[in-house]
């Protein structure tokens, strides 16, 4: 999940802080810049995937770095930073949202880290002043919050209580965690303000949102310790009826498989790298009885050459073309298969399908799916058909446009004149039309019709062959009989003696 | 939540005036010039009751469409009183029932002195609304704690004809006090529910001819309960047209105007024309490539003549590498419906995309270039637009899982797993039974996987068993059945016996895969592991008697009895039971040995037993080694441990070669062997290429470790001899 780093760099930020344990003397921007050096070092133990962007700001703001992996560089760019002026933490939200709409687009899942010191100021650009504000903008709010994306903020406050700036400041960086949404949170350093309390700080708040996702790809009796990067998110979704919020479980169950065309391509929550898990701790021997395929790598040595399951299921996936359906928590189901990136890396990918047992509308309830095979009857496939055809598969008659009216008469002209051969396909499309025409109650087409075959009589060829003008005049008269105007009456074909004579 | 599109109600005017001519000339006359002096049949026209009845049926057809489920619809005709064409009941929410009922309501009645009013219709409206859904039924009465809070909101769409703004207010109003009284209704009963809120959409309609006296206006507040528009519109044309502008944004739908179809010219099959189809579907489809970048969906959204909303228009993309067929990276999905469903370019796409192909829509940049943007394909007849990443990846450039754990190894079971998958694949099934929730078909597919994969080593060193598919076949696949018939048991059997009779002839096992290393284990090696491997997947196998069967026939034919369960036997009991059995086995070898004494030179024999017993600890460890690590711990101890019968049957020679081999053991002891640590469970253990670590090539080397497992070679290795 790409993190944005909002770095203060307004002129508050050089105010001085003296360390009690060594008398030393760090600015707050020190501070921050250690802060930020840990975090980064977190991800690069944790979630080497991350992709990480830092903002500066002030009054105005100025991408730092870009998003990037190379967090080494981002340490190097952030020693660069200078002061400016005051601290405008609107205009920085606004460069959030630019930068992360055209990066990653609307439907990522970002995390914002704002790193400020706690200082309030005053006037039109302050956090009071834009905040006081918001109410004003009803509806369509210029305020950038919440973001334009799924976006979590994180407030990290480089202040300590003793700073009496701290306690109108606070309310003001909650609300704005609050109108982020997705439960961020506003963290400020424990007792005075060191070097090891912002790590700690910043510690903290990594655990609390960076956390990796280690969990158990399990298929039967065969399982294995994964990595899911990016971490899968709690999902919160308002419904017609209901708010569905789910967090993942941790043990993902393969339950059967799948051929990857009958999958299709169905919408997920959310697609995550399955990797498998590296760091090799020996938990205790509770499940020995287990086929534990992965414990040979208590030797710790070259954790490429232990066996590992998930390879397995992802070389299996990959030549049979197949995906597996994982059950993810109570009723909540996601598809494992192999995805490669263009590339020739390839990898055991995740989609995360939306919760429920019908998130697939042709794969039917989930809860249905079956691997059994009975001898007595076929086996039934895919795609779920649904009970009732949509209209646009039944052949429905729409004469709103005059054209849909126009076409559906001239269908049965056209058999009109390729009677007798067409007999049937004419009463037919007569039948049909006139039925529509009844339910809507569209009686003037009825006559129109009557008015038109009996036209079409007098305009048959010389060489036209009798039954034509016995059905037209047949039809015709049917249609202007009061009885033909039951729904559930139908115009029969006129038994005429030329058909079987003339063959 | 809660949205008022979940309950629409169409009250439809069958007043005596709906009979009248909407004055809408429809040319229906098409024929060809016949000549001069043809003279073409008079226009027809609509009458005001046709064009409301298609108008309704029109949205109701975008609407379920759409929305399967959970968008209901309901028809109530007014004239003399109010008759309902369907109910709430999701078996009574399509076209063809509505059609039907229609069907026997008729055309308008003719006019007569008698109370024809649209009121009749707008009562039975607030009473239909006060009925429960299914769903609010459920939510009403499930036991959460937001049991009370169902807000039923609704929707009232009325298609009347009204004389002046004055009756048009009076109508409100009384529309007003009949939702005051049905609350009050509501509010005394049980199975009623109040209703909170009710959008009503008058739309008064007049014919073509005629200057309405009644003018539209906007949503307005009559009441906290009830908000009211207007639409003064001509029936002919307008009507359907105001409709589908409205359905826009009752349901929050998007329009997509897929560009540049290719299609074939009827007249002219060799040359192709372009067309657009319009298609709606919801709104949030689009949601993905509007929030970007302003420029861009400035330059796709369009807004048509006569309509009130705005289309996005997207270019229609040959599918070219990328297809449905692979998962593509959908981040949104929604059923369509074509704006025009019985237009030749709609039914050319729909007929594309029905026939199972897709198509992917692009759109233009300002930058220059453009982006797949969407996927348009049919599921099981119906019709998807999925939404697809735009966007930058965070998935980009990920590691190949050949770099991580387990991804140098190059011998997974990966033809057997894909059988394994192949005999788990999972179908739609009917409902056979009443499920209880615990025993759905999915729970019992989970059980059957459990089931395949009870023994299941993963890599192709780790196993010989598997190995032997051309000996073994099928009684692997056979045993992983639920139930054993007579003659499963009996084939599972006589592989038993054909293995026994091969290893009594001497007869190597031959594996493909042998010979990795340029040496396999040698004969007596293969038998054995192969035995405790076959006894160890039998055991875990034992389902049922008929399998126990199969697990018997196997102990028996190896003389090991039922009572010699796993556990049972301790180390101490071996000693004299084994020696008696493998007394008898060392006989009948040593007669064999006799036997085939001109074919197998006695120095062959030989030196396989030195080999086995004289095995350094630098060399490969045989595959015997890494199978129990696979087989369930308890098995592994059981079956392959000390108590094992299938250890190498020892045989008069080779106790006297350990003894002689002992005895000539000059050389100082291996300095692994020295420097090992004793594991719990009495093998020993100790690290081979200790410094493999500083100087770590690219060598593949599956067993880094050497565990001295005294436990796994049988007597003949017993240091104590």
């Amino acid at each position: 999940m790409p993190t944005v780093i909002l770095y203060d760099v307004s002129l508050s930020m050089c105010k001085p802080v003296l360390q009690s344990e060594n008398g030393e003397t760090f600015s707050k921007k020190n501070l921050a810049l250690h802060g930020v050096n840990c975090l980064l070092d977190y991800f690069s133990v944790n979630s080497k995937l991350e992709f990480v962007s830092v903002i500066a700001f002030s009054s105005l703001y100025e991408i730092i770095s870009p998003f990037t992996r190379d967090f080494e560089s981002i340490k190097q760019k952030l020693q660069q930073l200078e002061e400016y002026d005051k601290t405008s933490i609107e205009t920085a939200l606004h460069g959030v949202n630019r930068l992360v709409l055209g990066e990653w687009g609307s439907a990522t899942p970002c995390q914002v880290i704002l790193v400020t010191d706690g200082h309030i100021d005053f006037g039109p650009l302050s956090l009071k002043e834009s905040l006081s504000n918001v109410p004003h903008h009803d509806g369509n709010s210029q305020f950038p919050l919440p973001f334009l994306f799924p976006g979590k903020l994180s407030v990290i406050c480089l202040a300590t209580p003793q700073e009496p700036s701290l306690h109108q400041v606070l309310p003001l960086y909650r609300r704005l965690v609050e109108m982020a949404g997705a439960n961020g949170g506003v963290f400020t350093p424990e007792g005075s303000l060191t070097l090891k309390s912002v790590q700690a700080m910043f510690q903290k708040m990594a655990e609390t949102n960076f956390a990796p996702f280690v969990g158990t790809l399990k298929c039967g009796n065969l399982e294995s310790r994964v990595v899911l990067s990016p971490a899968p998110q709690t999902y919160y979704k308002e419904t017609d009826f209901e708010i569905v919020k789910r967090a993942m479980s941790s043990t993902i169950e393969v339950c059967g498989f799948m051929d990857v065309a009958d999958v299709g391509s169905p919408m997920a929550i959310s697609r995550h790298l399955v990797l498998p898990h590296t760091t090799t701790k020996v938990e205790g021997d509770s499940n020995s009885v287990k086929m534990e395929v992965d414990t040979e790598d208590e030797s710790g040595l070259g954790e490429g050459n232990t066996a590992s399951f998930c390879v397995l299921l992802h070389g299996a996936l990959k030549v049979e073309n197949m995906a597996g359906l994982c059950l993810l928590g109570e009723n909540w189901f996601g598809v494992v298969y192999s995805w490669a990136d263009g590339k020739k890396k390839s990898n055991l990918m995740l989609s995360v399908l939306e919760p429920g047992s019908n998130p697939v509308p042709w794969l039917g309830d989930l809860n249905n799916l079956g691997s059994t095979k009975s001898d007595t009857e076929p086996t039934p496939t895919f795609p779920v058909r649904p009970v009732e055809k949509r209209s646009y598969s039944q052949n429905c008659v729409v004469w709103i446009q005059q054209a849909g009216l126009q076409s559906d008469i001239q269908k049965i002209l056209r058999h009109a004149r390729k009677l007798p051969d067409k007999t049937q396909h004419f009463y037919k499309e007569l039948n049909r039309v006139r039925r529509a025409a009844i339910s809507i109650g569209f009686i003037s087409l009825l006559e129109g019709l009557a008015d038109i075959f009996e036209r079409e009589c007098t305009l048959l060829p010389g060489a036209a062959h009798p039954d034509c003008a016995l059905q037209l005049t047949h039809a015709a008269g049917v249609l202007r009989k009061p009885y033909s105007r039951d729904i559930n009456f139908s115009i029969a074909p006129l038994r005429t003696k030329f058909v079987s004579d003339d063959s | 939540m809660y949205p008022a599109n979940h309950k629409t109600i169409f009250v439809l005017d069958h007043t005596p005036y709906f009979g009248i001519s909407s004055e809408y000339l429809i040319e229906f006359d098409f024929t060809k010039s016949r000549g001069p002096g043809f003279i073409p049949l008079a226009p027809i026209s609509k009458s005001l009751w046709t064009c409301s009845v298609e108008a309704a049926i029109e949205y109701c057809r975008v609407v379920w469409d759409l929305f399967p489920q959970g968008k209901l619809v309901r028809f109530i005709v007014s004239d003399l009183s109010a008759r309902i064409l369907n109910t709430w009941s999701p078996q009574q929410q399509n076209i063809q029932h509505i059609i039907s009922s229609l069907a026997s309501i008729g055309v308008p009645p003719r006019p007569q002195q008698e109370d024809f009013s649209v009121i009749h219709g707008l009562k039975a409206a607030a009473e239909a609304h006060c009925e429960c859904t299914d769903i609010q039924h459920e939510k009403r009465t499930s036991l959460t704690e937001n049991a009370i809070k169902v807000l039923n909101r609704c929707r009232v769409i009325v298609i009347m004809s009204a004389r002046d703004d004055a009756s048009m207010k009076s109508l409100e109003d009384i529309f007003q006090n009949i939702l005051i009284q049905q609350n009050k209704i509501a509010a005394s009963s049980d199975h009623l529910i109040a209703i909170h809120h009710c959008h009503l959409v008058i739309i008064n309609i007049h014919p073509n001819t005629v200057v309405s006296q009644v003018s539209s206006h906007p949503v307005k507040e009559v009441s906290s309960i009830l908000t009211s528009e207007v639409h003064s519109v001509k029936a002919g044309g307008e009507l359907s047209g105001k409709l589908s502008n409205l359905i826009m944004s009752h349901y929050n739908l998007g329009s997509t105007t897929v560009t540049g179809i290719p299609m074939k010219e009827e007249q002219n099959a060799s040359s192709s024309a372009n067309y657009d189809v319009e298609i709606f579907h919801a709104a949030a489809a689009h949601t993905s490539i509007l929030k970007g970048n302003a420029a861009d969906s400035a330059l796709i959204r369009t807004q048509r003549d006569g309509t009130d909303y705005e289309t996005v228009t997207l270019k229609w993309c040959t599918p070219r590498g990328c297809s449905a067929s692979e998962m593509q990276n959908c981040i949104a999905m929604h059923r369509i419906t074509p704006a025009d469903v019985n237009s030749r370019p709609s039914s050319c796409l729909i007929n594309f995309l029905l026939s199972g192909r897709s198509v992917m829509l692009e759109m233009p940049r300002k930058a220059g270039g453009k982006m797949i943007s969407h996927l348009l394909a049919a599921h099981g007849g119906e019709i998807f637009v999925h939404t697809l990443v735009t966007a930058r990846s965070v998935l980009e450039d990920p590691p190949s899982i050949s770099e991580g754990s387990g991804g140098r190894i190059t011998d997974y079971r990966i033809t057997d797993f894909g059988m394994m998958m192949k005999n788990n694949k999972l179908f739609p099934r009917k409902r056979k039974y009443e499920q209880t929730e615990e025993e759905t078909l999915l729970n019992r597919s989970r059980a059957q996987l459990d089931r395949h994969t009870k023994f299941w080593p993963i890599t192709i060193s780790a196993t010989f068993l598997f190995n032997l598919k051309n000996y073994v076949d099928p009684l692997p696949t056979l045993m992983l059945k639920e139930e054993l018939t007579d003659e499963e048991v009996v084939e599972c059997k006589q592989i038993i016996y054909s293995l026994i009779g091969q290893e009594s002839k001497h007869e190597p096992l031959q594996t493909p895969s042998m010979g990795q290393r340029g040496k396999g284990p040698k004969r007596e090696e293969q038998y054995r592991i192969m035995w405790t491997e076959l006894e160890a997947f039998l055991r875990v196998h034992c389902r049922t008697d008929q399998h126990n069967r199969v697990l018997n026939c196997l102990l028996e034919c190896r003389n090991k009895l039922d009572e010699d369960k796993p556990g049972a036997a301790c180390k101490g009991e071996k000693g004299g039971k084994e020696g008696k059995v493998e007394l008898d086995q060392a006989i009948r070898e040593l007669d064999q040995l006799g036997k085939s004494g001109d074919t197998q030179p006695e120095s062959g024999v030989r030196v396989s037993v030195i080999r086995a017993t004289t095995d350094s600890p630098m060399s490969p460890p045989p595959v015997s080694m890494s199978a129990p690590s696979v087989v369930p711990r308890s098995l592994s101890r059981g079956s392959s441990g000390a108590n094992s019968i299938y250890s190498r049957p020892q045989s008069l020679l080779d106790l006297w070669l350990s003894r002689t081999l002992a005895a000539r053991e000059t050389r100082p002891e291996f300095h692994g062997r020295l420097n090992s640590e004793v594991l719990p469970d009495g093998t020993l253990r100790t690290k081979l290429y200790p410094f493999i670590m500083d100087d770590q090539g690219p060598r593949k080397n599956v067993h880094a470790e050497g565990v001295l497992g005294y436990r796994s070679r049988g007597p003949g290795f017993d240091p104590a001899l």
